[in-house]
């Protein structure tokens, strides 16, 4: 007799996390009912006592009372107190290699602790060694990326927390890389690694209310505020602001004459009000910039 | 192995940064091509692009003259060695090696061919049972490029491969990797800084600077004849002296002045000064090191093109010797025997070899001639 589809996936659930198949045969689809019932005790009994990766997962997304930490932490012989970093990594999808390639380059004994967070990001949480600087975590997210891309072929990109001292720390430490890879990917998207510590401006921008943005927008921009900037505008932008306001280096850059890259700032003055020559106004420019990308993508989302 | 086409290739981030604007190549099958600039001149991500691992925003890639800008990166047909590489610390050379055909699917027997193959060709048949920590940091480094080779790829990306390695070790490998090459016959892409490195691997060398291609030529050729500004200061160590020079035409004869040297350009430089307009103008005058002479006979005999100056530094080397000093305020560098008898603090006479002077067009930066 066939299952029904929830007891099909119970059964699933309980191989992929203990590795036991069963064979169930049930008269009733009452009978059934109950079995379910069972299977999915045993699946919650079975990862509470014996799968790291899931009271990682509960730690760092849904929190476990304090009081409960450091008793479980002791069942599933993970050390509470030790000094560790968290990673969280982005792929287009987590296949089996990226996995097998990530479980070979920290084995077991290393104390590293691989946490599938969703379809496409996973969290590595590894000790401090005891001659390891904070400093050395960009090398180490350097080597999950350049592993990857040249084991599995596939393109990462990595963010990570701070250094953390316990276990309860962990929820922060994963808000802290998924904030991180977040902005990194709004504004810093020609980059690979997003350390919290050294988000920079967009982490500013990234934490104001849309509303906030808005109104920031307006007092720059008046009513009319630019959707965004056409390609050659932005390039000719980006180049100015790269050469620090220098007209020389960068007509020389783009090969233009120096008057036309005038021309094209005093449009962009005349559009915006903004002189690009004057330090301030580029800053503004610049922040301005950044905010309507970060509501560019909002309003995407 | 394979020939790679890029016509018009850009990449923009959706932040709005430029990172490779218009690159244009042609690589023949069993080139070493390199990729050479400074840091963030885009040659990292075309490297990536053709990898399959950055989208590519404009133009097209062709591998085989198949068009590849929407293929998977495993569909490629690529293999690839980055700077950060790591071998799997709990594994032997062997199973390093195989590790990636496992993760294929690989049948085992293939897989044995493919490492011990590689293994042979690496020499690193006696090391497959030993574990990575008991390993040389070249042999280390050997494994990783195994890694690469197993996969018997059309084409090999590298991406500063020696970066990590200590200076006589990136020397050991850098012959280690011209090797592999002429035995593999392969197509290899290579990415780096240093100039060392992309003028004793590279068959054709690509210069990058800020997105744009500047100059695609043979290492020697970029050395002679370097097509702008940039491209003769970046190639060559140490650097090509610049100074601004007075340009003067008078007839048939073509002067530079620098500050009160003034220096003859020889006949067979003077038609560009002359065709292009540039008599009264300041151009850049740009000579090598080696091509300042403080040997008396040269001197003599080069008496339109004497510069005086006071040495500031004199450094031994061995086989050669480097005098720094100034010409009206921009420091000078030569490269002479080391039997001068220059020394620090001595008033110096030199002379130029003004048949290897280049000059830059100084608002361009464009070579005008070489």
């Amino acid at each position: 007799m066939g299952h029904t589809p929830e007891l099909e996936k119970a059964l699933n659930e309980l191989k992929r996390i203990t590795g036991l198949s069963m064979d169930i045969s049930a008269d009733t689809p009452m009978e059934e009912g109950q079995i379910l019932q069972q299977i999915r005790c045993l699946c919650t009994a079975y990862k509470e006592k014996y799968n790291k990766a899931d009271f990682l997962q509960s730690l760092m997304v849904n929190g476990i009372p304090s009081y409960d930490i450091n008793e479980r932490a002791a069942r599933l012989h993970i050390a509470p107190d030790e000094r560790r970093v968290l990673f969280l990594l982005d792929a287009k999808s987590l296949d089996e290699a990226v996995t097998e390639i990530l479980k070979n380059l920290f084995p077991a004994q290393t104390k590293t602790y691989l946490v599938p967070v969703g379809e496409t990001n996973l969290a590595i949480l590894r000790p401090l060694k005891a001659d390891e600087k904070p400093e050395s975590m960009r090398k180490i997210a350097n080597t999950i990326v350049d592993t990857l891309n040249t084991e599995a072929l596939a393109h990462v990109q990595v963010s990570y927390s701070s250094v953390i001292e316990n276990l309860a720390d962990l929820s922060g430490a994963f808000r802290e890389t998924s904030l991180a890879l977040k902005v990194g990917k709004l504004f810093y998207s020609e980059q690979t690694i997003f350390p919290y510590n050294e988000l920079g401006i967009g982490r500013l921008i990234y934490q104001l209310p849309v509303s906030l943005c808005e109104n920031f927008l307006r007092e720059i921009f008046g009513d009319s505020i630019p959707d965004r900037f056409d390609e050659e505008t932005t390039a000719t932008i980006n180049r100015f602001l790269q050469n620090n306001l220098n007209i020389a280096e960068t007509s020389r850059q783009l090969h233009m004459h120096r008057n036309t890259l005038i021309y094209r700032l005093e449009q962009i003055q005349k559009r915006t009000g903004l002189d690009l020559r004057l330090f301030e106004d580029a800053m503004t420019f610049k922040i301005a910039t950044m905010v309507m990308n970060y509501l560019h993508t909002e309003r995407n989302q | 192995m394979a020939s790679l086409s890029l016509e018009g290739i850009q990449k923009i981030y959706p932040n709005g940064f430029h990172a490779v604007k218009d690159f244009n190549l042609e690589i023949e099958d069993k080139e070493f091509i390199i990729f050479v600039g400074p840091s963030g001149c885009g040659k990292s991500t075309t490297l990536r692009m053709i990898a399959g691992l950055e989208d590519i925003s404009g133009g097209t890639l062709k591998i085989d003259g198949k068009v590849m800008n929407d293929v998977e990166p495993k569909d490629r047909d690529i293999a690839m060695v980055f700077q950060n590489y790591a071998l799997y610390p709990h594994m032997t050379v062997y199973d390093n090696m195989a590790f990636g055909l496992k993760l294929r699917k690989v049948p085992k027997a293939e897989i044995d061919q493919k490492v011990k193959e590689a293994a042979r060709i690496l020499d690193l048949d006696k090391l497959l049972d030993r574990k990575p920590k008991a390993l040389s940091g070249g042999q280390r480094q050997r494994v990783a490029m195994g890694r690469a080779i197993v996969r018997n790829p059309k084409v090999f990306l590298m991406d500063e491969p020696l970066s990590n390695l200590d200076a006589k070790l990136r020397v050991q490998m850098r012959i280690e990797i011209s090797k592999l090459h002429e035995r593999l016959g392969a197509t290899i892409i290579y990415v780096t800084h240093d100039q060392t490195e992309a003028m004793t691997l590279g068959t054709r060398i690509v210069v990058m600077k800020d997105g744009v291609v500047q100059q695609v030529d043979t290492p020697q050729n970029l050395y002679t004849t370097p097509c702008n500004l940039f491209v003769a200061g970046f190639i060559g160590s140490p650097q090509m002296n610049f100074m601004d020079a007075k340009c003067t035409v008078k007839g048939d004869d073509v002067t530079l002045t620098v500050g009160a040297h003034v220096l003859k350009v020889p006949a067979s430089k003077k038609k560009p000064l002359i065709e292009g307009g540039y008599n009264g103008k300041t151009v850049v005058l740009g000579i090598r090191p080696e091509d300042v002479h403080d040997s008396e006979a040269f001197i003599s005999n080069s008496p339109d093109s004497i510069i005086e100056s006071q040495i500031k530094v004199y450094e031994l080397l061995g086989a050669e010797v480097f005098l720094y000093f100034d010409v009206e305020g921009t420091q000078m560098t030569a490269r002479v025997n080391p039997r001068t008898t220059l020394r620090t603090g001595d008033k110096a006479v030199f002379a130029l070899d003004m048949e290897k002077i280049h000059v830059f067009d100084k608002e361009t930066e464009l070579t005008i001639t070489n």
